[in-house]
């Protein structure tokens, strides 16, 4: 098998091939990849496809996953704008972000067209909203150290943040929001609970 | 006077020793039974103010700042708990809250806030202004240059009516923007 794996590594390379063209660029029979960078799990999502629907099933709604790597803005203060749209539809959530003053709410503007553009073309949504936000995430992105000069020839060390930032649209109409639990739902849940306790490894 | 009693003779007998070798050569003069605390032997009277407590003032009123305050400064007792920072930082009311005063503009179709200008209108107004001003530049020369009459702007086609008869004139080369309206 070692040399059945060696025969499959350099299948690619073919002596006769290089004799016959003549010219000096033995590299042009690699296969070389078109993208640079590692792609991201994130981007990896839009990948998946499934098997086609069988005729009885409910038609399964479009998802779209987009993301934005190594924006320079912290990623605490993204979560607080990532939060606001969680679940909004996606006009509320351009127009809220529209007039928000704060500086991610531009990039996050700018994601949400790009998503919205790339669901209408490449991924067969009708109206283009017709779409939700179901996930809105942010996440860590590299950090590089500096150093901070202060008086007195003091310094300190500070940190340049930069952050992600995730978002996945669902077609249709938003989930209505779920109304909050009141004392009586979680005493009933909590009695429910303590009913269905049973004696574990007895008969 | 620390007494340590071994069970092992050996090593008491070791300890017994060395205890002796230590006590003869730190005092010749005493022998081991003797546990007197250790005065002066000679007692000679110092005069009241010594050299070393006027340092020892001025010591204290140099720094006294940086020494103190360490000590009365605020600090926080122990590490704040993640539970704890997430409690603060995702409490409703450093959420940022939802705007219900979003409109649509009726003459452009984009959004606007109730209280404030279109932007959209107000950037296109703004150009079109801009435009006029650089046609009054160029009509005006220099600074300090403005007729004391008023002025009116005339787009393609249009002429001055009797209304407007000693006003300055600036002419713009194009239609008349709709939201413009002529007297």
């Amino acid at each position: 098998s070692g040399s059945a794996w060696a025969c499959g590594l350099l299948g690619w390379a073919r002596p006769d091939r290089w004799l016959a063209s003549g010219s000096l660029f033995p590299l042009t029979c690699i296969h070389t990849s078109t993208s640079l960078q590692k792609l991201g799990k994130w981007e990896k999502k839009n990948r998946i496809v499934y098997p086609p629907q069988l005729p009885g099933e409910p038609r399964r709604p479009a998802e779209i996953y987009h993301c934005r790597r190594e924006i320079k803005y912290s990623k605490d203060k993204m979560w607080y704008l990532a939060k606001m749209i969680k679940g909004m539809s996606i006009d509320q959530a351009l127009a809220q972000l529209e007039f928000n003053d704060k500086k991610g709410a531009k990039v996050i503007k700018e994601v949400l067209l790009e998503a919205q553009e790339m669901a209408v073309r490449n991924h067969n949504v009708e109206f283009k909203s017709n779409l939700h936000i179901a996930e809105s995430l942010t996440g860590r992105g590299r950090y590089v150290k500096r150093i901070r000069y202060h008086g007195k020839g003091m310094f300190g060390i500070m940190k340049i943040v930069r952050c992600h930032y995730f978002v996945k649209l669902v077609e249709g109409p938003p989930p209505p929001p779920e109304p909050p639990t009141t004392g009586f739902d979680q005493a009933k849940e909590y009695v429910q609970q303590l009913r269905s306790r049973t004696l574990v490894n007895t008969l | 006077l620390v007494v340590v009693s071994f069970p092992l003779p050996r090593l008491r007998g070791l300890l017994q020793r060395c205890w002796g070798r230590l006590e003869r050569g730190l005092f010749p003069g005493f022998s081991a039974g003797q546990s007197l605390p250790w005065g002066p032997a000679l007692a000679v009277e110092a005069p009241a103010f010594f050299p070393e407590t006027v340092s020892n003032t001025r010591e204290s009123n140099e720094a006294p700042s940086l020494l103190d305050s360490i000590l009365w400064m605020a600090a926080p007792k122990k590490r704040r708990t993640i539970e704890v920072n997430r409690c603060r930082r995702r409490n409703p009311n450093k959420l940022i809250k939802e705007k219900r005063n979003i409109d649509v503009c009726p003459e452009c179709g984009n959004l606007k806030q109730k209280h404030v200008l279109c932007g959209y209108c107000y950037a296109k107004v703004k150009a079109e202004t801009r435009l006029i001003r650089m046609e009054i530049r160029k009509k005006e020369g220099g600074p300090f240059n403005t007729p004391t009459v008023e002025t009116i702007v005339l787009y393609d086609g249009e002429k001055p009516t009797e209304k407007d008869e000693g006003k300055r004139i600036i002419e713009r080369a194009r239609k008349r923007p709709s939201w413009f309206v002529q007297d």
